[in-house]
């Protein structure tokens, strides 16, 4: 019997193929469309020595913005979770939200702001804080009446409700509105930073494409999806700290 | 019965839309008497279980208990009432030992209190060992024998027992029964056991109550240790209780 793959292998697997195909079809394209692995690399070490603080102040954004978005957005939930009214009109008002484009947000923040880091973290905020405002709800909403009675039972204040059952109970889906949309608020502060902003990884990406300087077009890109599996490391690392009386799901 | 009454129903009416669950339901349980009300699927018995709870207000007529109202005077009744229900209904991310503490915690017991109070019962529920296991990590039989540690963990004055082992298979059931019936009768617990087999009913109970739809009161009988221990009586007052449901 075959056995799947584990770990980090498929990914090596995965990386390695893609390198491969890049150097592969390097040979026959012109550098300033793809260029070779070893100007890749170049411009790679080139960025790190150079503009690394561009990566720094991008993750910085990104974190301030996501972790806003968790907290307020969370609280949200939660408030829609145990107050109806509530729940009723801020439903109506996320959907509407969500239903905004990305690049509505960006150009009105851009006329709304004239700060630049105000400006991209309203934008990722905004766009990220109704996932968990929504998530969080649903997860109030999935809550076993089972578990309500039986605390219940015990006289509880709400407040003891609230942080015995309802904030352990909402960990596993904040986490996972974590995980789902890292990737996503990663695109999204790139793309606010090309729009409005001076430095950060989106500013030199726009740099680099006005300079046609294609390695390093490849090069923050790598970066970014480097970034992106830092990130995911981790939310599975605080995964596994924070759900670890979870048993593993067995499917056959 | 002499016993000074702790729990008392007059006249209780409680209807879910146009359904009516209870009606005009009279029941009277004294300090240190265990009661077991048995009946149909749909006789209310849970109903009436919850009207002493307080989950609810009933629409008509009175539910007293310790001489307070369970559903307006719900905090009056903190640590006066204990569940063990038909599931366990342990918290999934909270050890064992931190489930049967909960309701310590809500009492706002300091932590190594409280932790020592939830050993000693699950040593005493024959769960030591299991301390900081997850649920999950447990059978369905120890599951129940923590929700009753549970129960137990913050010295009720009443145990209310919710068909609690009905959900397990015979030889399990007869022996968590036996252990639980002991400790509650040694504790000198009030106890309600809410219970569809009569045999159960008619083994654990000082007297049981037969429920009729909508749930009300169609039968009592008074049973004693002799009763209990006794072949031919029980097989006698299980024919009565069984003709009575028949009905």
């Amino acid at each position: 019997m075959a056995t799947e793959p584990t770990g980090r292998g498929p990914t090596l697997v995965v990386v390695t193929v893609i390198f491969a195909a890049l150097a592969g079809a390097s040979f026959f394209t012109p550098d300033y469309i793809i260029p070779s692995p070893r100007q890749m690399l170049g411009a790679l070490v080139e960025l790190l020595t150079l503009q690394s603080g561009d990566l720094v102040i991008t993750a910085a954004r990104l974190a301030a913005g996501v972790a806003a978005a968790l907290v307020l957005g969370s609280a949200l939930g939660g408030l829609m979770g145990v107050v109806r009214p509530v729940a009723r009109y801020s439903k109506s008002l996320l959907f509407i939200l969500s239903g905004v484009p990305a690049l509505s947000w960006m150009l009105l923040a851009v006329l709304w702001f004239r700060d630049t880091e105000t400006r991209i973290f309203f934008v990722l905020f905004v766009v990220v804080m109704p996932f968990y405002a929504l998530n969080v709800y649903e997860g109030i909403q999935a809550l076993p009446r089972d578990w309500t009675e039986m605390l219940e039972v015990f006289r509880p204040t709400r407040r003891e409700v609230f942080r015995l059952l309802i904030v352990p109970h909402i960990v596993p889906y904040v986490i996972l509105t974590t995980k789902s949309v890292s990737g996503y608020a990663i695109r999204m502060i790139v793309f606010a930073e090309l729009i409005g902003a001076a430095v950060g990884v989106g500013a030199r990406l726009a740099q680099a494409q006005g300079m046609f300087r294609i390695d390093r077009v490849f090069a923050w890109t790598i970066l970014l999806v480097v970034l992106n599996f830092v990130l995911q490391g981790a939310i599975n690392l605080v995964e596994r700290r924070m759900l670890a009386w979870r048993p593993a799901a067995e499917i056959r | 019965m002499a016993a000074e009454p702790l729990i008392v129903m007059e006249r209780v009416t409680k209807r879910f839309g146009g359904v009516v669950a209870v009606e005009d339901l009279c029941l009277t349980i004294g300090r240190g008497e265990i009661v077991a009300v048995v009946g149909r699927t749909g006789s209310g018995k849970s109903t009436a279980m919850q009207a002493i709870i307080g989950t609810f207000p009933v629409d008509a007529g009175r539910v007293r208990v310790a001489g307070r109202d369970p559903y307006a005077e719900r905090r009056a009744l903190r640590g006066q009432l204990a569940v063990a229900f038909q599931t366990d209904r342990l918290l999934p991310w909270r050890r064992t030992w931190e489930n049967v503490a909960i309701g310590l915690e809500i009492f706002r017991v300091p932590r190594a209190r409280r932790e020592a109070i939830a050993r000693e019962w699950l040593a005493r529920v024959k769960m030591a060992g299991a301390e900081e296991k997850y649920p999950h990590e447990l059978s369905g039989g120890m599951r129940q024998r923590a929700s009753f540690a549970r129960a137990l963990a913050v010295d009720p004055a009443i145990v209310l027992l919710d068909e609690t082992f009905s959900q397990l298979d015979e030889l399990t059931s007869r022996e968590l029964r036996g252990d639980f019936m002991a400790l509650v009768r040694s504790l000198g617990k009030t106890s309600i056991l809410i219970t569809h087999r009569i045999d159960e009913a008619l083994e654990v109970g000082d007297r049981v109550v037969v429920f009729g739809q909508p749930g009300h009161v169609i039968h009592e009988v008074a049973t004693s240790p002799d009763d209990r221990s006794n072949h031919d009586r029980l097989a006698k007052l299980r024919a009565e209780i069984k003709a009575v449901m028949a009905e």
